[in-house]
């Protein structure tokens, strides 16, 4: 299965040209791509913390609305102080959206060690209580932004660099889901090498496979759960800031409807691995967009089709271990 | 097994059959059903008569999702789907094939829980396998995907404004009914019979042999397995049972405000009023959904003139205002303090105290 993953997403790719025209297709598959990395920074964080420390994490989609309203508020301030937005300066639109990224991820940070510290932590090993508490949490946070935004849609401030397209040899790449597929990659690439290639990582990547064995071995696991939980939460908080430039407008429940896709990517990759929600991502980002555009009504319905389908083959996931 | 020697399961039951009689709770339980049943004799206003009939609904619904949560252990966020399902089925069954009989509406209750039914054993069959947490994701799932196709499809559910069919008979909207009495009593008397033996039929279901070895799935999973239960079917069935309850639950509140639509019957905010009404009653309790319902749905109906006098009390400051107007910020306050200090809920918590001054070991959930 893991070597049928490639072939997978080559014929996820290529099917639909048979019934979309080329151009189109495109663009369609750059939109996807992008929708596909936005969700991967979600489902990552989500996978990760299940995989290390056994919890299923609800209040994941509203780290994601809290990320989101951070940077959006950080963006709005550089913005009215200095207008970073509209500058046709390259150099100011990316400080803007540095500053509006470190603000998100700052944020969602916090809230994330906040969270494990308080509300987590004293559940571990409850499966139902985490759900419960991390669906309480969810409640709560999302309420807060209501409390604090106001309930309605916010406009999200996008540097003019990053708005419009580009044309390469005639075909439209929208500029700012571009980015968003680099940022992804870059994550991705990022996560593996620290995974893969440091002590961190080989720690955390035992404590997958074992967790009693790690803390036989002389680690405080509980750190690393912090650690693990609050870098989770900021790449939630990356994705909900990238998702709100990407849609151009955020609004308090944004969280919870990306959480749905989260969990549909962390089942279709296997609970626990990041290469599976990867793929995942991608898979569920591509099918979403090209039968969004060739059937309108079907778009959710084929992710659902995909997750059970998968889950038929394999009921572990693609990348799962098999427990 | 000669006869004489009992067993220690058996030996037990006779037991708690023989206090039976002695016991408050049973006076409580009967007490409580004479009240909802002279309800209507004291010709309460209309909006009281709902809200009795609502918690009665809500109860049983919270108590069936009590069976799946509670009983068997497995989180299933689903529950408001079957629910609605039940509720549309019904709707769709009187409303859309011509003059309303009581055939269609029978057919309606059975379609739902016909339809209801396939579909919790398609859920479980796919997530069940593997994990029990699967499940708590893939009905999150399906539960958007229904409540995005009853928006969608708006030929067949009316869209985002449902569906108001006609009742059939009595339960129709004004009509009158037999000994003189009004139809909406007499409404309210079947669907507090249904409501009654549902009630009855999930208590038989927990404390059946099948019951017992849900709870011993839910307390230790490897171990049941080990004794040779086949732990995936004791929960398929579990929570299919939980489901098909829910929609005939769904299809009585259908009859009951002869109006459907997502936001009321199918949506997140359903499912989430019902886990709170089973936190809040007490998991793994059955009647603490009594508790859980009322004191939300009565809450529910008086807050909007507190929230008036809030309003009121702080009209200078914008934040201070949006506060006074989030109420689920409360709720979701309140639903984390529950878990954390009263993990049994109010009818758990009630139970563990009666049992330590009897001086017993803390009670069965």
């Amino acid at each position: 299965m893991r070597r049928a993953a490639p072939l997978l997403i080559g014929a996820g790719l290529l099917l639909p040209l048979a019934a979309i025209e080329p151009r189109a297709w495109l663009t369609l598959t750059v939109a996807g791509l992008a929708m596909g990395m936005l969700i991967f920074l979600v489902a990552s964080g989500l996978t990760l913390i299940f995989g290390l420390m056994d919890v299923l994490n609800f209040a994941h989609g509203a780290l994601f609305s809290w990320g989101a309203y951070a940077g959006f508020t950080v963006a709005v301030a550089v913005n009215a102080r200095w207008g970073w937005a509209a500058s046709p300066s390259v150099w100011a639109n990316a400080g803007l959206l540095l500053l509006a990224v470190a603000g998100s991820v700052a944020a969602a940070f916090a809230l994330g060690v906040l969270l494990e510290r308080v509300i987590v932590r004293p559940v571990y090993g409850q499966h139902l209580f985490q759900i419960l508490i991390t669906l309480g949490a969810t409640i709560v946070l999302e309420e807060l932004i209501r409390v604090v935004w106001g309930p309605n849609d916010q406009v999200m401030p996008v540097p003019a660099t990053f708005q419009g397209s580009w044309d390469v040899a005639d075909v439209v790449v929208l500029r700012f889901p571009a980015i968003a597929i680099a940022l992804g990659l870059a994550v991705y690439a990022a996560m593996q090498w620290l995974l893969t290639h440091t002590r961190v990582g080989l720690i955390v990547r035992a404590g997958v496979e074992n967790t009693e064995m790690v803390q036989v071995m002389g680690h405080d696991i509980r750190r690393y759960f912090t650690a693990v939980f609050a870098a989770g939460s900021g790449l939630a908080g990356l994705g909900g800031l990238m998702w709100g430039m990407f849609s151009q407008a955020i609004r308090p429940s944004m969280g919870g409807e990306q959480l749905i896709f989260a969990f549909i990517v962390v089942i279709i990759g296997g609970l626990g691995s990041v290469t599976g929600s990867l793929v995942g991502a991608l898979l569920v980002g591509l099918a979403y967009n090209y039968v969004a555009f060739l059937v309108p009504k079907a778009a959710i319905g084929v992710t659902m089709g995909i997750m059970v389908l998968v889950l038929l083959v394999r009921p572990t996931g693609l990348y799962g271990a098999g427990r | 097994m000669s006869a004489g020697v009992i067993t220690a399961v058996q030996a037990a039951r006779r037991a708690a059959r023989r206090a039976r009689g002695r016991s408050p709770a049973l006076y409580l339980r009967l007490a409580l059903v004479a009240a909802w049943a002279l309800l209507p004799a004291l010709q309460p206003s209309y909006q009281l008569l709902d809200l009795a009939l609502k918690v009665a609904l809500f109860a049983t619904l919270a108590a069936s999702y009590d069976v799946v949560i509670g009983y068997t252990g497995i989180v299933s966020f689903g529950h408001a789907m079957f629910f609605g399902f039940g509720a549309y089925a019904v709707a769709l069954a009187v409303g859309r094939l011509g003059a309303p009989t009581y055939g269609h509406l029978l057919l309606g209750v059975l379609a739902g829980v016909a339809v209801s039914g396939v579909v919790a054993v398609v859920i479980g069959v796919f997530s069940l396998r593997v994990k029990a947490l699967f499940f708590a994701m893939i009905t999150l799932a399906f539960a958007e995907f229904a409540l995005i196709l009853a928006v969608q499809w708006g030929a067949l559910t009316g869209g985002e404004d449902g569906l108001s069919p006609r009742m059939p008979g009595v339960f129709a909207a004004g009509a009158a009914g037999p000994l003189g009495l009004p139809g909406r009593v007499v409404t309210y008397y079947a669907l507090l019979t249904i409501c009654l033996g549902l009630f009855l039929l999930m208590g038989r279901f927990v404390h059946s042999p099948l019951g017992r070895t849900l709870q011993a799935i839910r307390d230790n999973e490897l171990r049941a397995e080990a004794l040779g239960y086949r732990t995936f079917v004791f929960q398929l069935v579990a929570s299919s049972f939980g489901s098909v309850v829910a929609a005939v639950l769904g299809g009585g509140y259908a009859v009951w405000v002869r109006y459907v639509n997502p936001e009321s019957a199918l949506g997140i905010p359903i499912m989430l009023d019902v886990l709170l009404m089973v936190i809040i009653g007490g998991i793994g309790t059955l009647e603490g959904g009594l508790v859980g319902a009322a004191v939300l749905l009565t809450a529910r109906t008086l807050l909007p003139n507190l929230r008036g006098l809030g309003g009121s009390l702080v009209a200078g400051s914008e934040i201070l205002q949006r506060l006074s107007e989030r109420w689920l910020l409360y709720f979701g306050i309140l639903f984390v303090l529950v878990v954390f200090f009263f993990p049994r809920g109010v009818l758990g918590t009630l139970r563990e105290v009666a049992a330590r001054r009897r001086g017993g070991a803390a009670p069965e959930a």
